[in-house]
């Protein structure tokens, strides 16, 4: 079998377990909904303060789909049956990384939508633009998020633990997506940085953190 | 080992001191700052020796994982706690000159947003080794959190700086120092006496870690 098709195959599943009880989902988008209610409510919802609370939201309710995305894993005992397959596991990574993801864009497109109708910003014109920078950023969101979800497998209180070590790592995501969305909706300069930084990011961490990985999973 | 303590331990203390008379007596109080400035001598040391042991931190972690030898592991440990202890320092000693000079205690500077993401990077490290039950898998998982931490320094540190300026003019400018060369003098003489002081705590809990290392492996040391 191919990386890639191993890569592909291990998506699937993992996909196919969220469509089947979309829990994940469900509680990820109810998060992001609430912060976004509540930081509009509380500081206004002025069109400027869309893209802060936007990746905010994003990041807070991506944590929590990130300590859930070993639970089947841990749960079933199916993390030894999931290592005996023979192959490298960087495509193990690259599977969980890829539904993950796919996951998190879905998470996107809900969250643009809710800030569109909540924010009154008048999104859909460069909704390819927002997609696309949103997108860049949960790359790197992911790639680091899947590192950690399998490390903490083994921690105590892994719950507790992953927003402390996901949020601030994940700092340059947060400021690269704000500005650069700040950029795409006002139409000012400076977005090219911003691209730049996220655009770093992704490579460094997509480069690094598969072979770290391999590391983790051998504690697992 | 004992012999090369020692030597550290009297350096440290010698440049301990030289740097208290130079930062206390010999050098003058800032035109600005008053004597408020004589708080930079130990503010802007702790933060060097933070970014030193978090260099440590990445170097230790990198050859734990590659080589598997405990000694690095037992560097790695020591450095991720110095670092906590030193980003800690750096924090209060910024805050506690902020207040006077620029008359809050938390100004939103870029390199204190920076410092407080260490700080909380290296306890996350740190809270991962100790919630693992066997203690090799706790340093090997803490490991990969330094490495990324480490990684990430310079990410964090310009995005944080490019966030705050590239938007708008920072509200509290601080005037032009030019530094006498006393004052020169006093920052160099902190600078390596607070390298030397990272050092010394370096080895000496270094060595703790291999005595209880030793202790746990039932071997009398």
């Amino acid at each position: 079998m191919t990386a890639w098709r191993r890569a592909a195959a291990l998506a699937r599943k993992d996909l196919l377990l969220e469509w089947r009880g979309r829990e994940t989902i469900t509680a990820m988008a109810g998060l992001a909904l609430l912060v976004v209610l509540l930081l509009g409510f509380v500081l206004g919802a002025e069109a400027a303060r869309a893209p802060a609370i936007l990746w905010v939201a994003l990041l807070l309710a991506a944590t929590l789909g990130v300590s859930r995305w070993t639970q089947a894993e841990v749960e079933q005992q199916a993390l030894e049956t999931l290592l005996l397959y023979p192959g490298s596991r960087e495509h193990i990574y690259w599977g969980k990384w890829g539904a993950l993801t796919l996951l998190l864009t879905v998470l996107l497109g809900l969250l643009l939508a809710a800030i569109g109708l909540l924010f009154n910003v008048d999104l859909w014109a460069r909704f390819p633009l927002l997609l696309g920078a949103g997108l860049l950023g949960i790359a790197g969101l992911s790639a680091v998020g899947t590192l950690f979800a399998a490390l903490l497998i083994p921690v105590r209180g892994r719950e507790l633990l992953m927003p402390l070590l996901l949020l601030p790592v994940e700092l340059p995501v947060l400021l690269g997506g704000v500005r650069l969305t700040e950029a795409i909706l006002t139409g000012s300069p400076g977005g090219g940085l911003w691209l730049g930084v996220l655009a770093v990011f992704d490579i460094l961490f997509l480069l690094v953190a598969p072979v770290l990985y391999t590391v983790v999973l051998e504690e697992a | 080992m004992r012999l090369l303590l020692t030597l550290v331990g009297a350096a440290t203390a010698v440049l301990l001191a030289a740097g208290l008379y130079f930062g206390l007596v010999a050098s003058p109080p800032d035109a600005f700052q008053g004597d408020y400035v004589r708080i930079m001598y130990v503010h802007v040391p702790s933060a060097f020796a933070a970014y030193l042991a978090a260099g440590t931190v990445f170097v230790a972690s990198l050859l734990y994982l590659w080589r598997g030898r405990a000694l690095y592991d037992h560097v790695a440990h020591s450095a991720t706690e110095l670092a906590t202890l030193f980003t800690g320092l750096a924090l209060a000693g910024g805050m506690i000159w902020g207040k006077p000079v620029w008359g809050t205690w938390w100004a939103w500077d870029a390199r204190l947003v920076t410092t407080a993401m260490l700080f909380l990077i290296f306890a996350g490290a740190l809270m991962v080794r100790e919630l693992v039950e066997d203690r090799q898998r706790g340093a090997r998982l803490a490991a990969v959190v330094g490495i990324i931490g480490a990684l990430d320094v310079p990410l964090i540190h310009y995005s944080v700086v490019w966030f705050r300026t590239l938007h708008q003019a920072p509200s509290i400018t601080r005037g032009e120092i030019k530094m006498a060369p006393p004052m020169v003098a006093a920052l160099l003489v902190n600078l390596l006496a607070f390298a030397a002081l990272y050092l010394y705590l370096l080895l000496q809990r270094v060595r703790l870690e291999r005595l209880e290392a030793a202790r746990s492996a039932g071997i009398e040391p």
